[in-house]
């Protein structure tokens, strides 16, 4: 699954993308763990107190904020485009 | 600077008469309409709604408002309001950096200018007086070396320049007053309006004044709050940390693209695909950037000064590729040359064009010559770099294409028989959020009292999962409140006046909590959104008395017609018809009209 980070959570991956292997039906939750456990750093901006996806992270699945899909469990397809981004606006 | 004795030094100057006279603003008006937006909004109805806007006979206002130039963090901005040459609506823009504060710290809450002046003048402030001189010399010159001339003969200590270039000398519709730090207002025009009362510049100097409040310690502790939120680390302000603070505004870029929200090609479709990132502020941050400055009591310090290393613009050392320039004048013509959208900007910033306007002129052009319908001869081609740097000269100086462009992209396309290749609302150009993927911005495009504009209510912030309000970007239902209620807190902010970014960590409570002290008046959030609800109706009323009427609030076919293609927008059109019908309910309007007895609700009548 290829992953891709935007804005202040590049400098913690240290690219812009990422090629994560995921068993097949796997969903958000499955990868947000494996990118947790590959960068112990992102795992702060990752997850709340409660271990649930955090407000300072928005994972887009197929250009779709994953709150308005199946949250953590929304299930990834082979080459879905994921986007991972901090909040992000100007004006 | 007595904080609560705001309105009372507001300068009338009269330019045919070259006199000026401190008249304080009336009580209930101040009250009402708070300072700089709502304030100056009241000024230019009591002008009169049907003054054409290119004449000496529009007024144009420059407005501080009761925080401007405190010691409130985000406080370094004001207002330009009068009645815009682009839409015929009331229209204000809103400035940074630090000619608000130096303005204020100068003894003036406002400045009211009338009439026309007989040859090209400049208005000199200094310790609360004003005295107009002779601009001849600069006359004819782009702002950077105006800028200059000033600094050299007043030196650049305590010194702001705010200086309309060629294109506000020419009567360009969307001619736009920039400063010494490259901040413009940007909108509506009102540079036009300077050309057209041959006022060149206000050049002020002043040093730094403390503000004198009520209660020092509650003061103190009331902006204490405020700057913890905004440095908070989970806010996008958080200095250093937060993406807006370490990216600038160009941290949305790749957003818009990977949501199928980002315009392109005239807005054709909705994602640039790889060339978003070739433009955005991660790239700039990665390659570009060399330096970033503050406004005014500003900890985010969302400019990016960016220097260009290589290609025909190397050296070019410029303030800042901002998100919505580099949409209009990147994606938007199909251009992925970064150093190219920076030289363009720079560009603006020296002829005085707003480059959203500019963008979407060059984009509407690019489409009329795809379609055959541009002029033999005059066309302009995607992404041609070289020759829209050549036209933006022309823009501004009206040469050849360039004059007809010079009167914005409605304008021009409905020249050429072909209105729908426009991407405007009430002739204003829209900025950098595709209506069929973030649904919210669409309809405050639509209801923009100023036409076109994505700060009037900047919904993205829900849309976009960066303030703890829930609203799926692609659902229409529920966005009539939504919008409303941002445009009322936003007008309150924009009359503070406070920097647009500070709602992203503050609201109601401290705008409340910060009034309220400034001024020793009980105020509040519930007063807040009252005032602000009052100043966008009051603009309304305007409008509504301007000729604006059923039908005025609406947006390009292409947006409501033409479906998106791109990833997470995919199959979606605007649902405009039925947002509107919301938003009006929610309003208490009348098919966008208000009625009297709103009007007298508000104390509007």
């Amino acid at each position: 699954m290829r992953v891709s980070f935007y804005a202040t959570l590049r400098p913690i991956v240290g690219d812009r993308s990422v090629e994560i292997p995921l068993a097949e039906g796997a969903t958000v939750r499955e990868l947000v763990d494996a990118l947790a456990s590959r960068w112990p750093e992102l795992s702060e901006q990752l997850f709340d107190e409660e271990g649930g996806l955090s407000r300072r992270v928005n994972v887009f699945v197929g250009g779709r904020d994953i709150r308005w899909l199946e949250g953590v469990e929304t299930p990834l397809q082979p080459g879905q485009e994921v986007d991972i981004f901090p909040p992000v606006a100007g004006g | 600077m007595r904080l609560r004795s705001f309105g009372e030094r507001i300068a009338h100057i009269d330019l045919a008469k070259g006199s000026w006279q401190m008249k304080p603003a009336p009580r209930d008006w101040v009250e009402k309409y708070i300072g700089a937006r709502g304030l100056g909004v009241r000024y230019v109805l009591e002008n009169g709604p049907e003054v054409e806007p290119l004449s000496p006979e529009n007024l144009l206002c420059f407005m501080n408002g009761p925080l401007s130039g405190s010691e409130a963090s985000m406080s370094g901005r004001w207002a330009c309001v009068t009645k815009s040459p682009l839409t015929g609506t009331v229209t204000d823009s809103h400035q940074g950096g630090w000619t608000a504060a130096r303005v204020r710290w100068a003894g003036f809450d406002g400045l009211v200018f009338e009439g026309g002046a007989e040859r090209p003048v400049y208005a000199f402030l200094e310790d609360g007086e004003i005295s107009l001189r002779d601009a001849s010399e600069v006359w004819g010159k782009g702002i950077h070396e105006t800028v200059a001339f000033f600094q050299e003969r007043y030196g650049k200590k305590n010194l702001s320049v705010n200086a309309i270039g060629p294109a506000g000398e020419n009567g360009v519709r969307f001619a736009a007053w920039v400063n010494e730090d490259d901040r413009a207002f940007g909108r509506g025009g009102t540079a036009a309006v300077g050309g057209v009362k041959n006022l060149k510049a206000i050049v002020v100097r002043a040093g730094t004044r403390k503000s004198e409040v009520p209660d020092r310690d509650a003061w103190k502790a009331v902006r204490r709050v405020a700057l913890d939120a905004i440095r908070d680390e989970a806010n996008i302000t958080s200095p250093r940390k937060g993406g807006l603070s370490v990216y600038g505004t160009n941290v949305l870029m790749n957003i818009t693209n990977a949501i199928g929200a980002l315009g392109t090609r005239n807005s054709q479709t909705t994602a640039f695909g790889a060339g978003a990132e070739k433009i955005s502020g991660e790239y700039v941050h990665e390659h570009l950037l060399v330096e970033d400055p503050t406004c005014h009591a500003c900890p985010v310090a969302c400019k990016k000064e960016v220097e260009i290393k290589e290609g025909p613009w190397a050296g070019l050392h410029m303030e800042s590729v901002e998100y919505e320039p580099a949409w209009s004048l990147g994606a938007n013509c199909d251009n992925d040359d970064v150093a190219a959208v920076a030289k363009l900007i720079d560009q603006s910033n020296d002829l005085g064009l707003d480059p959203i306007e500019l963008g979407n002129a060059f984009s509407m052009w690019m489409e009329a010559t795809e379609q055959g319908w541009a002029p033999q001869g005059q066309g302009l081609d995607w992404g041609d770099t070289a020759a829209m740097v050549a036209l933006t000269e022309d823009i501004a100086r009206r040469h050849g294409a360039g004059d007809a462009l010079a009167e914005g992209p409605a304008r021009a396309a409905e020249a050429l028989g072909h209105s729908e290749i426009a991407m405007a609302v009430k002739g204003q150009a829209v900025p950098a959020y595709d209506p069929r993927g973030l649904k919210g911005m669409g309809l405050g495009y639509a209801t923009s009292n100023r036409g076109a504009c994505h700060l009037r209510a900047y919904v993205a912030a829900a849309e976009l999962g960066v303030v703890p309000i829930e609203a799926d970007p692609l659902a229409w239902r529920g966005k009539g409140e939504l919008v409303k209620t941002f445009q009322d807190l936003h007008a309150f902010s924009d009359s503070l006046d406070l920097c647009k970014f500070s709602a992203f960590a503050e609201g109601a409570p401290e705008y409340a909590q910060q009034y309220a002290t400034a001024m020793g008046i009980d105020f509040g959030p519930d007063d807040v959104m009252l005032a602000g609800e009052r100043i966008y109706n009051l603009e309304r009323y305007f409008n509504n008395r301007a000729g604006f009427g059923p039908g005025s609030d609406t947006l390009p076919a292409r947006f409501t017609e033409e479906a998106s293609t791109q990833a997470g927008s995919k199959g979606h059109v605007s649902e405009l018809g039925p947002m509107l019908g919301e938003y009006y309910a929610a309003r208490g309007w009348k098919e966008g009209v208000v009625p009297d007895l709103k009007l007298k609700d508000l104390g509007i009548l």
